[in-house]
């Protein structure tokens, strides 16, 4: 059946062809024809390609979308052919991919996002009250890096921590979950940013760099037993009300489920006072792909429903902020007061990943 | 305390094969009467084939309404999730499906090998692991449903005022979501079990398991042997299931549960159309109005925000227990559970050796019981009880820890000495099967009962009826499972186990190693 299948599509495509040249002909050529292009994109982006209005600003540009997810450093080990672009959710693994496909000039990042922590309120009281964090609105905080590292390599318990009894969930080693580091982007980024706090303020780049800083980071993921492989589903879980206390997702996530006026519950999000951004990185692999990727990052519908989905547009950040206004309990406009830690190369990522996990 | 990996999976392809290719048959037949002799693996437009756990049985309404508003027919073939793990990781799922839909992925992730062939995952419901206690129970307990923990379950059982059953974690989702869960709260480990964490916990997890009185290989079967004997008091399992069972009061305990996430998740393997398919079938799932339509039908949580979980499913916070980060501590664990901390099983094999079996049929038993000797678990007794117009001998062999090789020798040699000969005494000779067991022993107790024809000497229906009505209470608790095989007779056999309390396994349809394959879940 499905070499059947395969025949007639064969059969189908050449058909295609002929029949395109000629359409062409007939018609000369518009330029509107639309052209499909494949992508494989972070999970997180997977609500932006699929919103109709999405799907039509590429229309109108001549585009159809078909995405599909992947974690972001797993797309090194896919198979990429027939797919037009590779959209990871930062620089690294999208050099990577960019290196392995022979991809060249600058890769375009259309939009950023930075790591949050997302937790109930109950537990966010608890860490402000032990100093962990601080909370500046009534569903918006600033989790304290330096300290959360030094409670997570003494092995501080909630149960410990003042105030913690009174909510039942809170029990057990502190931590935040993630997801793989080995395949995921956001997991990755979250080792980035603790090394660097760790290292006092450094980034991680010698051998004794990563040797000094390996064991709190396998702490922090070993920890967490069998990680989710995509922020999706850690942030799914939190909605649904299972999962651990505190989960680190994209500040777009969260972006997203307050533009949608979807209830958000509880939650509040806590910024790490030294975070990491992520940016989301094009890859184009054909010349479609190279057409939507300057798409993304230019046009202005695009731009707007990216601030829609939580993403923060490179360049201007009149747009975020404006869409920001109605929710500054949850969200910070601008990200004034939080450090961006600088990433390792993605060799050394790579390896505290293995280190972390191993 | 490591050991010998005795009751690893007996080779996957037969009995795999098996059950693929009978629930595709049974799929097919509802799917598609029209197209007969196809091949029922074939993928087809409109169709996603989904590997699947055998709890999503519950989602056909849910299914139907997807149909309706995306046009795409989910074809499922249910498996226990090591089951579905390895043939994944074998590569064997790969031109088979279109989508793996496991109640949780936590254990696919420790295997590489399988957690490469998935591209994305959706997560598309939750339930955590509860357990659910007859009413009269909690209040004689004086236990406040909502402030209860692992440890008030452990010392009710190790008082003697708490018996449960639970699904077998080997084959199923939820037993093994259960193990994990019980270990991990009763280890009192702060973060994600170690090899150490359940070392230290053996001694309380034997106590707790003392307390399993039930042993199934799905949900399904549980739920029903569970109202049927009416002397257990209590079945851990996912919340979604307990609900649908009257008479239960569902307590999550506070000091954690594990959480399945249902993520339905695309191939690496399948072609764009097929993982179009598989996208568009999850984004209906997240719908709003699909998402309702699981919490209320199906006693799942959502996971939108938009969507309240259905009245009743309370919504108090609990910890989530992590899931063990590596292989070694999950396959330990059940390691663990089947050779040192259940109950042990305890056996009788009534087969069938007339004249008919005689050739070919006599060749397949015997090769299905030699398979299953890698399958026994240590301290299982095991007695082989071949019948013709008699029972012939009946041979008991005991899996002993110190040396289990011996005893199951022992049984290769017994099977390989059946000899075909006699006319077929089943009812005479399931008799004596029940004289054989007594009823004293802290075992899992059944009887296999494999034929391959109908009754033509000794006692009858009519008289196998009347003795078994005639048992004490403990002896009427000792299921048969029959299997129907060659030329017996299905109604025949169904009465057996409905007597009983068993469940008809087929191995018309699918092999004879899959249906003894099957039934270890039950033993």
């Amino acid at each position: 059946m499905r070499r059947i299948a395969g025949i007639v599509l064969a059969v189908l495509l050449i058909g295609g062809v002929v029949a395109a040249v000629v359409a062409g002909r007939e018609h000369g050529d518009k330029g509107t024809a639309t052209k499909t292009v494949h992508i494989v994109i972070g999970s997180e982006k997977a609500e932006f390609f699929a919103d109709p209005d999405v799907v039509k600003a590429l229309a109108a540009k001549g585009y159809t979308v078909q995405a599909e997810t992947s974690g972001s450093w797993a797309m090194e080990g896919l198979d990429l052919k027939g797919y037009d672009v590779a959209f990871p959710s930062s620089q690294a693994p999208a050099a990577e991919l960019a290196a392995k496909y022979k991809v060249r000039g600058t890769l375009p990042r259309p939009f950023y996002s930075p790591l949050v922590v997302v937790a109930h309120r109950g537990a966010a009281e608890v860490l402000a009250g032990n100093g962990l964090a601080t909370l500046d609105a009534k569903n918006r905080g600033t989790l304290r890096m330096a300290a959360y590292l030094d409670a997570a390599r003494h092995d501080r318990t909630w149960q410990q921590l003042k105030g913690a009894a009174k909510y039942g969930e809170l029990t057990g080693t502190l931590y935040i979950s993630s997801t793989d580091p080995e395949t995921s982007n956001s997991g990755a980024l979250y080792l980035a940013a603790a090394s660097y706090v760790a290292d006092g303020g450094r980034v991680v780049s010698s051998d004794a760099d990563i040797a000094r800083t390996a064991p709190l980071l396998h702490k922090l993921v070993s920890v967490q037993g069998a990680q989710q492989s995509s922020s999706d589903a850690n942030f799914r879980d939190f909605v649904s009300g299972a999962g651990n206390p505190l989960v680190l997702v994209y500040e777009s996530q969260v972006a997203s489920l307050l533009g949608q006026q979807r209830d958000p519950g509880d939650l509040v999000v806590l910024y790490p006072d030294t975070t990491v951004n992520s940016d989301h990185t094009v890859v184009p692999l054909t010349e479609n792909g190279r057409g939507l990727a300057e798409l993304l990052g230019t046009d202005p519908v695009l731009r707007k429903l990216a601030v829609r989905h939580g993403f923060r547009p490179q360049g201007d950040t009149a747009e975020f902020t404006a869409a920001a206004a109605g929710h500054t309990a949850y969200l910070k406009q601008q990200l004034t007061g939080v450090r961006q830690a600088p990433v390792p190369t993605s060799k050394v990522l790579h390896e505290l990943a293995r280190r972390a996990r191993g | 305390m490591r050991r010998a990996p005795l009751s690893r999976r007996s080779p996957l392809t037969g009995t795999l094969a098996a059950a693929v290719a009978a629930l595709s048959a049974l799929s097919l037949l509802t799917a598609c009467s029209t197209e007969r002799k196809k091949d029922p693996d074939a993928p087809e437009p409109g169709t996603v084939r989904v590997l699947a756990s055998s709890e999503l049985g519950d989602m056909t309404p849910v299914l139907d309404q997807v149909r309706k508003d995306t046009g795409l027919t989910v074809r499922p073939t249910y498996m226990g999730t090591l089951d579905a793990v390895d043939l994944l990781a074998k590569g064997k799922a790969d031109s088979r499906f279109d989508a793996v839909w496991l109640s949780s992925n936590a254990y696919l992730r420790l295997r590489p090998d399988a957690a490469k062939k998935v591209v994305s995952e959706t997560p598309v419901m939750s339930s955590p692991v509860a357990i659910g206690v007859k009413t009269q129970t909690v209040n004689s307990l004086g236990w406040q449903p909502d402030h209860v923990t692992w440890s008030q379950v452990e010392k009710a059982v190790a008082d003697g005022r708490l018996t449960y059953g639970m699904t077998d974690p080997a084959r199923s989702n939820s037993g093994f979501s259960t193990l994990i869960s019980v270990a991990s709260a009763l280890s009192g480990a702060q973060s994600a079990l170690t090899d150490a964490d359940v070392a230290k916990a053996t001694p309380r997890l034997k106590e707790f398991f003392r307390g399993q009185k039930l042993t199934s290989g799905s949900s399904g079967w549980l739920a029903s042997a569970y109202t049927r004997r009416g002397n257990v008091d209590a079945l851990l399992n996912y919340e979604s299931v307990l609900k649908g069972i009257p008479g239960l009061t569902v307590i999550r305990p506070t000091d954690g549960v594990v959480t399945a996430d249902y993520p339905l998740s695309s191939l690496a393997a399948s072609d764009a159309t097929a993982r179009a398919d598989v996208r568009r079938l999850a984004d209906d799932l997240r719908t709003d109005a699909v998402q309702r339509l699981i919490t209320e039908r199906t006693h799942r949580r959502p996971v939108v925000a938009s969507v309240r979980p259905a009245a009743g499913l309370d919504t108090s916070r609990r910890r989530e227990l992590p899931f063990p980060g590596s292989r070694s501590v999950a396959d330990g664990l059940l390691d663990s559970y089947e050779n040192e901390l259940r109950r042990p099983s305890r056996t009788v094999y009534v087969l069938d050796t007339s004249g008919s079996m005689e050739g070919d049929r006599l060749s397949r038993l015997k090769k299905a019981l030699t398979d299953l000797t890698g399958d026994f678990r240590e301290r299982e007794e095991v007695t082989l009880m071949p019948f013709g117009s008699e029972v012939k001998s009946a041979r008991t062999h005991v899996v002993s820890p110190s040396d289990p090789q011996r005893g199951l020798a022992a049984i290769r040699k017994d099977t390989r000495s059946l000899e075909a000969d006699g006319e077929t005494a089943i009812y005479t000779s399931l008799e004596k099967a029940y004289d054989h067991l007594a009823t004293d022993s802290d075992t899992f107790t059944s009887i296999v009962l494999m034929t391959d024809g109908e009754n033509t000497t000794g006692d009858d229906a009519g008289d196998f009826d009347a003795f078994y009505r005639g048992l004490g209470a403990a002896r009427r608790d000792i299921p048969v499972f029959p299997i129907l095989f060659g030329d017996s007779d299905r109604a025949e056999l169904a009465h057996i186990a409905d007597l009983t309390g068993g469940r008809l396994f087929d191995a018309q349809q699918g092999s004879l190693d899959g249906a003894f394959e099957e039934i270890r879940g039950y033993q």
